[in-house]
């Protein structure tokens, strides 16, 4: 990461992106953590000292871009850092900024996942240029994601406006080699002059100018964003009038099948600036060629754009890609969809097919058992849910009498066996004012909204404010496990310490709680299953809002820390075999000998003791695990 | 890197702790870009995990050598019979059967005669060593344990790296 001009390092996509923010000094780097997106602060984070940086998590992805946009209109350099979901969250301010001047650089680094790696919608974040107008440069590989910052950082302050870079899961968390550059000195000092014409969009005339002078600076931006390192076309001498367009990673696919199959005859457009497109280049390309084969992945971005500049040429250019269906618009490209598309273009066999083997590898797949996903051994969720469960059933309720509305991270694994309890995921924070739509549309169930602390920080707190306003009657269950767990344990506002590692004040959960107006609220460490359980019977029979507020530090937390209990041991003896502890808690810690006892891994428990608080043979010793 | 290759690593990252299944391509050579390794075309594939070799079976083919654990780790469905868990000789099967030469040993055992069953890698990894040229020394390799590893840890993983070597120079012989 720390390295001289010229040094050759393999850098992860995500370590190289915060290598181009060293390189372009940023001065403040801050985002959200979001897969695949939250590697770039967490390596930056221990280096920022060092650097005169400052690395920081913000509350949500908005805070981050309101507060790095702060900083740029004061002339400081500043990168923003979000998965997809982040973008939407952010974008009320992105697209308002987007109007107004930047003083020093703002890139926005947005990542993208195809194949919903991480659970999430497959959004193509392209299309936000469409929305937002702003520039955006897409990347293909650990290279061109530190170039792309650096140059990024000149345009936007060039232009004085806002710059997205684009990557997606598999450029993100490439490692590949990247020539590093001289590390710069870029020092101002901070300014900001009053000009409410610029800086404000309160009044329509000024709004309708700022809107023009945008589509100006775009037009103005095309011929240098055209030229950029990042876009590539090459016309062989001798080509055969066949052309291919790729852009992300699609464009490493491309390179290799080429050599693999020596297609030297033809014609390539490698696209990074994705807004405003190369339209000199694809012009180039179309005069060029009779068939084109258009490789990105998701929706047909560069695709629709490209039959369009066709039909405007009227030029009778033949093109492959999602609209034809040679294509899919759903999951990620991989080399041998990418062969086959080239295969079909070129009307010529470049992959062997073979039933026999595809029918084998499917075997093999059938095979293999699925892995979902457990919550970890001593997880404090696993003992929530559990709590949940028996409160639900000490008050009468069984299997579907009651609805969970799951939040995102690591809280939502309670949707799987053996829990089975969350009933719906959306967006961050929307678990609650969900649960207040349910009840409002006459549901007579138990309600509870289950969500964790730093999801409640980033988005839960309007909504709670919201149930306490209109007095609806739900649960509102904050699994505060003191981190962001789910996305690598970033510290969110309650966990004592910044992302620098400073002491901070614990901002409390449940006094945010009782500020918005929830009358009933109980705090419990789910690890005592009986307290827990009784909280969530009180909370469950007050009329009107309540809350309960889960507090325990996730146990990889714990161990990392040195502060988990001696692992637990099973009494053979006692031990019936009945196997109610892995039908209730299901933890990965758990195994079963050959005469079907229950057995404890001394190497993964954490010691929680929760399971020995559901057997009712009291077969499981706490901290019971011989030293080794 | 130091011979002026191209290297390309594509990994999922984060799963492994939780139960979930992570696969790592490692990609050396002069013309490697995408960060997976494409169909059938990988060169060794290391599985710490007897079934989790099958899941990576699209990218076993003629060329390909398979080093796997033996040794199962049952998800929690397995436990509860809601699904089944394929014999190995199936497993060993289905992937000869795809072209691969397989080459399979009880990781979990050596590993914990090396001091502690989470070396399972690098017992493996020295299995590999043992095995024509890899593209690593076993030298290389200790070294990056030393400079990456507690003190306390290095004893048991250079033990699990030279049981693993062992191991597969007896099954070669």
């Amino acid at each position: 990461m720390i390295g001289e001009e010229g040094a050759v390092s393999l850098l992860m996509g995500n370590e190289a992106i915060a290598r181009g923010a060293i390189e372009a000094d940023a001065r403040l780097v801050i985002g959200y953590p979001g897969t695949p997106s939250s590697e770039v602060i967490q390596t930056l984070a221990p280096l920022a000292k060092g650097l005169g940086m400052r690395a920081e998590w913000a509350v949500n992805e908005k805070v981050a871009f309101d507060t790095a946009a702060g900083a740029a209109l004061a002339g400081s350099r500043c990168l923003v850092t979000m998965k997809s979901a982040g973008l939407n969250v952010a974008s009320d301010s992105v697209i308002s900024i987007a109007y107004g001047d930047v003083n020093g650089g703002l890139v926005i680094y947005v990542a993208d996942d195809p194949a919903a790696h991480a659970g999430m919608e497959e959004q193509d974040s392209r299309f936000f240029t469409k929305v937002s107008l702003l520039p955006m440069i897409d990347v293909s590989d650990p290279q061109d994601a530190r170039d792309a910052v650096v140059d990024a950082f000149d345009l936007s302050e060039q232009f004085k406006i806002p710059i997205l870079i684009r990557s997606t899961s598999r450029v993100a968390h490439m490692r590949g080699t990247v020539t590093l550059g001289p590390v710069r000195r870029i020092r101002r000092s901070a300014g900001f002059v009053r000009d409410i014409r610029r800086f404000t969009r309160a009044s329509p005339v000024w709004c309708m100018e700022q809107h023009a002078r945008l589509n100006e600076k775009i037009e103005s931006m095309r011929s240098v964003l055209e030229g950029s390192r990042l876009n590539e076309l090459h016309i062989p001498e001798d080509h055969i009038r066949v052309g291919v367009v790729a852009s992300g990673v699609s464009w490493n696919y491309l390179r290799e099948i080429v050599t693999r199959h020596d297609l030297t005859g033809l014609v390539t457009l490698r696209i990074g600036t994705v807004n405003p497109l190369p339209e000199n280049l694809i012009r180039a390309l179309i005069d060029e060629v009779d068939r084109v084969l258009v490789l990105e992945e998701l929706e047909p971005y560069i695709e629709l754009h490209l039959r369009a500049m066709i039909g405007d040429l009227g030029k009778p250019v033949s093109v492959y890609g999602k609209h034809d269906g040679t294509l899919p618009r759903v999951g990620e490209y991989n080399d041998n969809l990418v062969e086959r598309a080239l295969g079909k273009l070129l009307e010529t066999r470049l992959v062997e097919e073979s039933p026999e083997l595809e029918e084998m590898r499917a075997e093999a797949s059938r095979l293999a058992p699925r892995r979902p996903l457990p919550f970890c051994p001593g997880c404090p969720h696993r003992a929530t849910y559990t709590a949940m469960r028996q409160a639900l059933m000490e008050l009468g309720y069984g299997e579907g009498d009651a609805i969970i509305t799951g939040d995102i991270g690591c809280t939502i694994l309670g949707m799987h066996p053996p829990f089975n309890m969350c009933w719906t995921e959306v967006s961050m924070g929307a678990s609650i004012a969900l649960a207040c739509g349910l009840r409002y549309a006459g549901i007579e169930k138990p309600i509870i909204a289950a969500i964790g602390d730093s999801t409640f920080f980033h988005a839960g707190i309007p909504p709670t404010v919201n149930t306490a306003w209109y007095d609806t009657d739900i649960v509102i269950a904050v699994l505060d496990n003191r981190v962001t767990a789910m996305t690598g344990h970033q510290p969110s506002p309650g966990s004592g310490y910044t992302a620098t590692g400073e002491e901070t004040e614990p901002i409390k959960i449940e006094e945010i709680l009782e500020a918005s107006g929830i009358k009933m609220v109980r705090v419990v460490d789910p690890y005592d299953l009986k307290r827990t359980k009784e909280a969530f019977i009180e909370a469950l029979q007050e009329k009107g809002p309540s809350a309960v507020v889960l507090r325990r530090v996730c146990s990889l937390v714990a161990r990392r820390r040195g502060m988990i209990g001696k692992p637990s041991a099973v009494d053979p003896e006692k031990c019936t075999g009945c196997q109610l502890c892995i039908r209730t808690l299901s933890c990965p810690a758990m195994g079963l000998t050959t005469d079907g006892k229950m057995v404890i891994d001394p190497t993964t428990c954490m010691g929680c003791g929760v399971c020995a608080q559901i057997c009712p043979f009291d077969a499981v010793i706490p901290g019971g695990a011989e030293n080794d | 890197m130091s011979q002026g290759l191209e290297v390309r690593v594509g990994e999922t990252l984060g799963m492994a702790q939780r139960g979930g299944s992570v696969q790592s391509h490692v990609r050396l050579g002069e013309d490697v870009y995408g960060p997976l390794i494409p169909d059938g075309r990988s060169d060794v594939v290391l599985s710490l995990e007897p079934a989790e070799a099958l899941r990576v079976s699209r990218y076993v083919g003629k060329r390909t050598t398979i080093i796997t654990n033996t040794s199962p780790y049952l998800p929690i469905s397995v436990l509860l019979k809601e699904t089944t868990y394929p014999k190995i000789e199936q497993i060993t099967s289905i992937l000869h059967r795809l072209g691969g030469r397989v080459y399979s040993i009880d990781a979990m055992e050596l590993a914990k005669k090396a001091g502690s069953s989470r070396s399972l890698n690098i017992v493996v990894l020295g299995a590999y060593m043992s095995l024509g040229e890899p593209v690593l020394t076993p030298d290389a390799i200790k070294e990056a344990m030393a400079s990456s590893l507690p003190g306390r840890y290095l004893g048991q993983n250079i033990r699990a790296l030279k049981l693993g070597m062992d191991k597969m120079k007896e099954l070669i012989s």
